[in-house]
Parts: C-alpha cells; structure tokens; sequence
C-alpha cells in the first residue's frame, strides 16, 4: 500500500542544508495501522509530507498503492492525494468559511465526474459515519474541537481514500475529546481503513498494530506490539521493513 | 494622539509600502482629478466684483409682440432696443446706469508707426460705466457728463492698447483712428479682468475686456457697427434704432433693497405705459436680476465645467470607497498583532485611535502628493482651447481646500475599517489562519 | 471543479470586503459608461460631415474702416484679382460659413405670421453666383437663382432688405422639416408675413454652430438668400482650389488682398479644415479629458481589486494549502479565484446598471445629453469584467503558489 525505501528529504537553503528525512524506509501494508512516532524535529512532520506527497522526496523510491510517484508532475500528485488519502490534521484543518457539509464536499470537488447530488450523498454518509448527521449546516466555529475533529474525518473519508494518514488527531484535543476520536480511527482502521498516523505521544501509539520510531530522519528503534505482529526487523542503516513483505 | 500612536502608525505603513503607496496614490489621484476641476469651477462660478455685486442690477423688459408659437421663451429678451434703452436711462431713477453695446473696427496706427492696422474690440457705453464697476485708471479719468450727452469724439483705451500705440507713455491727450474716426484720448485704464466678463455675457465670457471704450451718444452717431447679438422680433426698417431689434445691454446700479424693489416697479409701469400707448403687445413682463443671478440665470458656468466638476467627485466618491478597502485590508491583515495588543490592555477606543492615525497619515502623503497632481492637472486645463483655460490657477483657498479634502476623506475612508479592526477579540497568540 | 455555491457561502461571510469591491465596481462601472457615452458623443460631432467639400476650400477675412471701403463693389474687383491666381477654381464672397459661430439666422413658417416666432430658425447664407459651386453643395431639386436674382446688401440697406428676400433655396434637411411628405420646389414659406417662393433644394450644409445633439436634423437646416455680399458686412471671401496647391494659392491670395489694401488688415486667413478643426477643439478637449478620467478610474479600480483580493489571498493561505492538500490542483485555485473575482464583479456590473442609467436620467434633466443607448451597458460589463479578470490574476497566480505543505503547519 504505502511503500518507501531509502527515502531522502534535504532541504537546502544557500548557506544550510537540513537532512529532515535519510535513509528512511516503510511499507504499510493493506489493512494495517501503523504509528509513526519520535520528538519534535525528528522528522516525523517530514516524514508525513513525504507520504502524503505534499512534497517531493530527494532521494529514494516511494510506490503509493502501486504507483510509483516518482517523476510524477504536480497536478498528477493532486490527483494522486485527492484519490488515495484522507488527511486528518492536528489543527483540524476545516475551511471556516464554509459549513459542515460544503467543507466535507471539498475533496469531491476536485475530483472529475462526481455530481452535486452524488456530492451531497457521499458528504452526507461520511458525516453519518462520524455521528454528525445532525449538524450539516453548522460552521466549524460553532463546533468543539472534538467534533471539528470529526468532520475533518468526515471529510478524509468522503473520497474513499486507500490511505488514512493522521497528523497528531488529538494533539489540539482534551482528554475526553481525544479518546473519542481515537476510537473513531481505531474503530475505521477495524472496518478495514489502511491507517498511518504521527504522533509524539507514546500512549496513542500503543493503540496502533506497528510502532515506527524516528529520530534525526531515521529510523532508530522498534517499538512493537508483540500481540500483533512481531516479525519487523531492521535492515541497512537503521530502517523497518516487514519481513513478509520483502519476497 | 500620543507619539507612540504616531510612531506605532509610521512602522505599520512602513511595514507594507507597497500598499501604502497604493493607497496613498489612488488617494492623491482622486484628490487631483477633483480638485482640478472644483478649482476650475470655483474660478468661473466667482463674483467678479466683490462687495458691489449685490448692488449692481440688469433690467429687462419686454417689447416682444404677441407670438402665435407657443415655443417662444416667455422670459423677457436679454437685450433692450435703442428707444427702451433711451428711455429707461432717462426715466428710471438708479445711482448709476450705463447702456452699452460691442463693436469691433480697425485702428490706424498714428502716422510714422511700424505697426500695421489691426481690429480691435471696442465697448459703446456711458461714463457710469466706469464708476458703477469700479474700473482703475492708470492715467486720465473716465470722459464727463457733457461728453456723453454732446457725442464728443473721446475714448478710454485699454493699457494693452496704450502700450501697443504709444509704448505704455501716457497718451491722455492723443488720439486714436478708430473705424474711420478720430477720438481724444482722455484716459488709460488699469489691468481690470472681471472674472466672468459679466457685463456682456453674449460676447467672450472669460475673454478680456474691451481696448477701446466710445460714448454711447457718439457711437450711435457715427453709426459704429455692432459685433454683437442682434435678435429682431419685428421686421426691421431701414434705420436700426427705430427698428423692433434689440442690441443693447443696461446695468444700473440700486444700492438698497427699496431702491431695487421701485426699480422694478418702474420697469413694471414704464412696460405698461408702452402697453398703453400700443408700442408694446405684451402684458409687462419685467426681471430685474442682480449680478450674481444674472450670472446664474444665463449659465455663465460651462455645463462642460458642471459635468468635469460632477464626474470629478464621481471620480472621488470611486477612490475613497477604493481607500477603505485597501484600509480594510491593512487593518485586518494585522488582526493578530491587533489581538495581542488587546489582550496586553489595549482598549478599543485606542486601537481605533491608532489605526485612524494610520489612516489620517496616508490622507496626509494624499493630500501632500494630491496637491502636486492637482497642479499638474490645472497645468494642462491651462494648455486647453476653451476660452476659460487661461484663468485655472490654484488660490490659497483651493490649496487649503485640497489639503482639507484629502484629510477628510481619508478619515471618513478609515472609519469603518478602524472600528471593524477595533472589534477584534483579544487573544494571547498570533494565529496565522 | 468548482462550482459557484460554495464560493458565494464563503463570500458571504466576509460581506463588508465583498461589498466594498462590489460597491467600487458598480461606482466605476456607472461613470464609465456614462463617460464613455458623453466620449463618443463628442466624437460623433467631430466627425459631423459639413456638407461642403471641405479639403479644396481656403478663407479670408478682410477688416475694412470707414463708410465706402469693402462694398460690394470693391469686393468684386477682389475676387477678380483672386479668381485671376493660378489653381483658384472659383471665388466668392459670403456672409457667414459653417462651424464659423457666426450666423445670420431667420425664421420661416408656413403660414403668414404677425410675429418671427412659431416657425423653425434656420442659418442665412448669401453670397454670388458662385456661391454653391465654391462650397461645393449641389442642386438636388429645382434650379438656383437667375442672375438677375441677385441684390447688393451694404450696412445701410442690410436690415430692412435682409428680410425682404421673396425667393430661397433651402437644404434637404430643411425641406424635410418644413414639408416632411412633398417636394419642396415651387411651395411658399412665409418670413413673418412675407411670402418666400422655395425655387430649389440644394444638399445639406452644417449651421455655423451646432446642437449637442450630434443627430439633431436642425444641425443641416439652411436657407440659400440671393444676395451679393462684401467685407463691410464681415463677409468672408471663399476660394476653391486643388487640395495640393491650396496652401499656396491661401498665401498668394493674402499677398494679393494686402497689396490691394494696404491700410486695411486681414483678420483671417486659413484653410476650411482649420477653421473646422478649431470650432471642434473643446469637444476634443472634453473627449481627451474624459477619456483620461475613465482611464485613471479603472486603474484606480484595479488597485482596489489587486489590493482586497491579495488580502483575501494572504488571509486564506491556509485554507488554500488545506484545499491542495485535500487534492486541488493549482489550477482549481486560480479559477476558484477568478470565479469569485467574477461573481463580485456580475453583482457590481448589475448594481451599476442601475446607477448608470440613474445618472443618465438626471445628466438628461440637467445637461445636454440624450438617452444612454443600451449598448453601453454590455460594452461596459465587459469592459469591468476584463478588468476585474486582470487584476485577479496577480493574487489569484500567487494563491495558486501556495504550497499544499502549508496545511502541516502548526496553527
């Protein structure tokens, strides 16, 4: 589903040059719920513009459910973001201008040969599926953080995406809220949603299948959860692979 | 206003120039464009004699016989005939009157000048013409009583003319060859340019007065030819003067109300008493307008003028809503900074205080930039072709006025965006969203 | 793709920013089509055909003193001397010349009138036998005067035999007036209660000055006098010649008339088209200055678009990352940009409509302007538009820079 090997982020500038991301390889599998974790500046946040080609990675190979992106132009990549992941920011990410259910709209909008009326059906299942039938036409303002949360979730889901790929979805979040949205995702990965998730806090991280630990744009540890899937090993400077995955 | 208000506004226009100097040249054009024309406007709508206006009077009556059109102006005629204008000068009881007429001829150039005969514009009129609209001497003095009422061959020259002739020297004494005749000399005038040329508003309006200036008596006696309007409403005969033509203006002076309200009731009998009498067909129909009326009655301002003057502030009305937009703009692009200062005890009333000043500032660089337009664009009212062109320079009063303007509307334009700015909630981080 | 829906619900929640660039638009949208009107229309009278062949027409004016000097008699002499000039095709003297600001105008009527008024003014032009053939108007319908027609008006007799003329040639457009349904030729008009016979329509010729309305028909109404005239009545001498050579005939003319009169000035010497020229400067005038004004208030505009909608960029940065992280291609930012740039201008445009045709309405009342036809409103919606469009562009191309990483920013 979601596979790097080597993967390489420089950012240059004239007089520095920053490896946010080196080496650094990962293969989530269909299905699977895999946290990335590490403190701030590791390159987690890298890491994550990397896989949701926000950005173009420097060196490597990065195949994103069968398509390689490398060499891909910028307006395939939109096409590939719109049609493979579903976002879930820390900040939420909702456009305040809009209501509810025109901000979960929005992916759609940019994708070919979706009609208003299959818009308003698909918005309207995800906002169901998130518990928020109820409150279509309000603006986020009007909403708490958790359920802002949910209707950016809503809004992940409203293009079937192959990938979920969480950005701390509690960070900006109180305890009560958190847990929430928390068994939301793990509730989705369980109807079979392909999860990846960054996060600093070592307690969510415990909820996902497979823990991925970055610090200074590698990989530096394993963090397993022995119940699910022991079998991940480290291969060249410090980077995962799942062993099944490599035949 | 504190100077850390000021200081604080300074940095904040320094912050973003690019839209500072948008602001503040949309704002400057605007200024320009309306000034320019408001100046004009100022210029050709001003009194042309200050103080006497009010006491100077342009009677009128009607001689007209019945129409069978019914399209005709039921306002009296704005020229008298010779006999109404004999009469009325005889009969009414004013301060002062003086009947007059335009001519035009050529003037031969004293023997053993270069200069070639040339035409010049003369004005046929009585010596209250010179007393009633207060013209300045340079040399001599306006002709007598006894000149007027003998015809004599004497003539009041313009300074232009003065220095054309004789090099500027005091030519009282001398004569002039004027269409075929010969006149004494008997004064010089002063530069004297009434703004309009009030007293003729058939002739040039923002031309220059007359070079030479005939009795009345003595030019109706040489027959001097008219190069003004001539409306007849009567077959002519073969004498114009018994003619039903009218050629003639009359100013009068009446220096009270009771002495302008017995005018016209004069103006009211003396048409009745022709009405009786069968010379007039009409019921009297009488106006007695004083100067600055008559200005307005005639439409001295160009319409071309009023409509500049019209899109000017149309013009200005489009940059101060331009203003308030960019203003908008500016303030809310700082809500951040603006949140923090409110939650660091800045109350409303001193942001909005603040942001004002900002706005007051760009309505000063405006004002400062829009003055230098304003000049610009009286610069080229000046280069055009209409008659009025050369008298568009600033006065003291316009410059203030622009200065005023600006600041004024860069306040009015700031208010909104000021008190929309000043509503923002206090917060304790700079949101980027 | 985006649709317009959302894009109006957003707009809606920043009504002052949006109103502010709708009121601008409308402002500007009412006063350039109206100023565009009153441009064209000056336009228009500048471009009015005289009705004389104007290019091969050359005028002067002589200033005469003195009782005897410039009668009609010297006037012929003159014009011998000046028909005498090589490339002179014909000369004549007349009283008054079109776009001169200078007429003798009578009344006519159609029945006897006690009175000049209730009949339709029109200019009086006399002059020689030549007259018609120098101007260059034609004889449409009956025939000009006979030779033995024509009388001598001299400052002594001019009043009283000026209106005592019992024959006249008038212009098409006049004859329209008069006898909007039958010919012309051989009917009566009446100059108070003089009868005058119309023995000819001649084609139309502009007065000597005309209405702002450059499409009144009266602009062409004209009477054709069988009278000779001469420079003690201000008449004007009127040479044709070769456009070529006529520059050169003008001076040798000038010599010629000068050295005939050497105590006598010339008051004027130039050629048809300059005279043309001057009589139209002030519309020129007027035509360039509104033109100007039209100019710096679209600019004035643009800069309020470029200045609100780079603010609206700048504000919503975030949300634009947001939308190309959520899959927008850079292209769906630009049109989402130009779309609603374009929804503000249609509800300016509309709102203008209405301002334009209200200013119409009063400059109508107050001023010398007619109807605003109702072209100029499309044509000033696409102008406003195209403007609009423009200077979006900038901001709308900045918003389309935003990178999609912006989303991952930490609020």
């Amino acid at each position: 589903m979601l596979d790097m090997r080597n993967v390489s982020k420089i950012y240059r500038t004239t007089t520095v040059e920053t490896h946010a991301l080196r080496d650094f390889s990962l293969d989530v599998r269909e299905g699977e719920f895999v946290a990335v974790t590490g403190p701030s500046g590791s390159g987690k946040t890298t890491f994550l513009t990397i896989a949701g080609l926000l950005e173009e990675l420097t060196h490597g190979e990065y195949v994103l459910d069968g398509v390689d992106v490398h060499g891909l132009d910028d307006n395939q990549r939109s096409r590939l973001r719109n049609e493979k992941i579903g976002f879930i920011f820390q900040a939420f990410n909702l456009i305040p201008d809009l209501n509810v259910l025109d901000n979960v709209e929005v992916p759609l909008h940019y994708r070919r040969g979706i009609g208003a009326a299959e818009r308003r059906r698909r918005a309207t299942q995800a906002l169901e599926r998130v518990g928020l039938s109820a409150r279509v036409r309000h603006y986020p303002a009007e909403l708490s953080g958790g359920q802002q949360q949910r209707v950016a979730i809503a809004r992940a889901l409203a293009g079937s995406p192959r990938l979920l790929l969480a950005d701390e979805p509690t960070g900006n979040l109180d305890t009560a809220m958190a847990r929430g949205v928390m068994d939301l995702i793990e509730e989705l990965h369980r109807e079979g949603a392909t999860v990846v998730m960054v996060t600093h806090d070592p307690d969510l991280a415990a909820r996902a299948e497979r823990n991925v630990h970055i610090v200074d744009g590698m990989a530096s540890g394993i963090i397993e959860e022995p119940s699910m899937r022991p079998a991940v090993r480290a291969q060249g400077e410090g980077a995962f692979r799942i062993p099944g995955a490599e035949d | 206003m504190s100077l850390y208000h000021l200081r604080l506004a300074l940095q904040a226009l320094r912050n973003s120039p690019v839209l500072t100097a948008l602001m503040v040249l949309a704002l400057a054009v605007g200024i320009g464009a309306s000034m320019t024309m408001l100046t004009v406007l100022h210029v050709l709508s001003g009194d042309p004699l200050p103080g006497r206006s009010a006491h100077l009077y342009y009677p009128q009556i009607d001689p007209r016989p019945l129409g069978s059109g019914g399209n005709a102006n039921p306002e009296p005629p704005g020229l008298l005939t010779y006999i109404d204008a004999e009469n009325l000068l005889h009969q009414g009881k004013a301060a002062r009157a003086a009947v007059m007429y335009q001519g035009g001829d050529v003037v031969q150039p004293p023997s053993g000048s270069a200069l070639h005969p040339f035409v010049v514009n003369s004005r046929l009129t009585g010596r209250d013409f010179f007393s009633m609209f207060e013209v300045p001497f340079r040399y001599g003095a306006p002709w007598s009583a006894a000149d007027d009422a003998g015809a004599a061959h004497v003539a009041v020259i313009s300074q232009k003319l003065d220095r054309k002739l004789f090099g500027g020297a005091d030519s009282v004494g001398r004569m002039l060859d004027y269409g075929g005749h010969s006149f004494r000399i008997v004064g010089v005038l002063a530069h004297w340019r009434p703004v309009p040329r009030f007293y003729d508003l058939n002739a040039s309006r923002f031309g220059q007065v007359e070079d030479v200036f005939i009795p009345f008596n003595t030019a109706r006696a040489l027959n001097l030819g008219i190069e003004g309007s001539t409306n007849c409403y009567g077959r002519p005969g073969k004498d114009l003067d018994t003619s039903p033509c009218g050629y003639i203006q009359m100013w009068v002076q009446l220096d009270s109300r009771r002495a302008a309200a017995a005018y016209k009731r004069f103006l009211a009998d003396y048409s009745a008493q022709q009405h009786a009498a069968g010379r007039f067909q009409r019921p009297p129909n009488v106006r007695l307008d004083d100067l600055m009326q008559w200005l307005a009655y005639r439409h001295v301002v160009p319409d071309d003028v009023r409509m500049q003057a019209w899109l000017a502030l149309g013009f200005l009305l489009v940059c101060v809503v331009n203003t308030v937009g960019l203003l908008l703009a500016k303030f809310l692009r700082r809500s951040g900074e603006i949140g923090v200062r409110r939650a660091l005890g800045a109350s409303r009333r001193a942001i909005f205080a603040q942001l004002l000043i900002e706005a007051g500032m760009i309505g000063a660089a405006g004002a400062v930039l829009g003055l230098l337009l304003t000049m610009l664009g009286l610069y080229l009212v000046r280069r055009q072709p209409s008659g009025y062109a050369h008298l568009a320079h600033l006065q003291p009063s316009m410059l203030l006025a622009t200065l005023a303007l600006a600041l004024l509307a860069s306040l009015v334009a700031g208010l909104l965006p000021a008190w929309r700015a000043s509503r923002i909630a206090p917060a304790l981080q700079i949101k980027s969203a | 793709m985006t649709t317009l829906r959302p894009i109006l619900s957003a707009l809606r929640r920043h009504k002052i920013a949006a109103l502010l660039i709708v009121l601008e638009i409308a402002l500007a949208f009412a006063i350039v089509s109206n100023a565009l009107y009153i441009v064209v229309g000056r336009l228009q009278r500048i471009d009015l055909p005289s009705g004389i062949d104007e290019p091969g027409l050359v005028l002067l004016q002589l200033a005469t003193a003195g009782a005897g000097r410039g009668t009609v008699a010297s006037a012929q002499a003159d014009l011998a001397a000046l028909r005498a000039i090589p490339g002179v095709e014909s000369a004549t003297a007349i009283n008054s010349l079109p776009l001169s600001h200078s007429q003798w105008g009578l009344i006519y009527a159609l029945h006897p009138m006690r009175t000049f008024s209730g009949g339709v003014q029109a200019p009086v032009y006399f002059g020689g036998p030549d007259l018609l053939k120098t101007l260059g108007v034609r004889m449409l319908q009956g025939m000009s005067f006979p030779p033995s027609a024509y009388r001598d008006l001299t400052p002594q007799n001019a009043f009283k035999i000026f209106v005592a003329a019992r024959q006249a040639l008038i212009t098409q457009a006049y004859a329209k007036r008069l006898w909007p349904h039958a010919n012309a030729v051989g009917k009566i008009m009446y100059m108070g209660e003089t009868p005058v016979q119309v023995i000819g329509v001649v084609s139309n010729i502009i007065k000597p000055y005309i209405s702002a309305n450059a499409h009144d028909p009266g602009n062409y109404y004209a009477v054709f006098s069988p009278f000779r005239a001469a420079p003690d009545l201000n008449a004007w001498y009127a040479l044709r010649c070769r456009p070529a050579v006529c520059p050169r005939v003008l001076k040798a003319a000038a010599g010629k008339l000068q050295a005939m009169h050497p105590t006598e000035t010339l008051n004027a010497q130039e050629s048809f088209m300059h005279m043309r020229q001057r009589y139209f400067r002030n519309d020129r005038a007027m035509a360039w200055l509104l033109a100007g004004t039209v100019l710096a208030l679209l600019a004035v505009t643009a800069v309020g678009i470029v200045g609100l909608a780079s603010f609206w960029v700048q504000q919503r940065t975030r949300q634009i990352g947001v939308r190309r992280a959520l899959g927008a291609r850079r292209v769906d930012i630009l049109r989402y940009f130009q779309t609603e740039n374009f929804l503000l201008a249609t509800a300016g445009i509309a709102l203008g409509c209405a301002a334009a045709i209200g200013i119409n309405v009063w400059l109508m009342a107050h001023y010398a302007v007619p109807r605003l036809p109702i072209l100029y409103l499309p044509i000033g919606a696409v102008a406003l538009w195209t403007l609009g469009q423009f200077a979006v562009l900038g901001p709308a191309l900045r918003a389309a820079r935003v990178p999609p990483t912006v989303a991952m920013r930490a609020a």
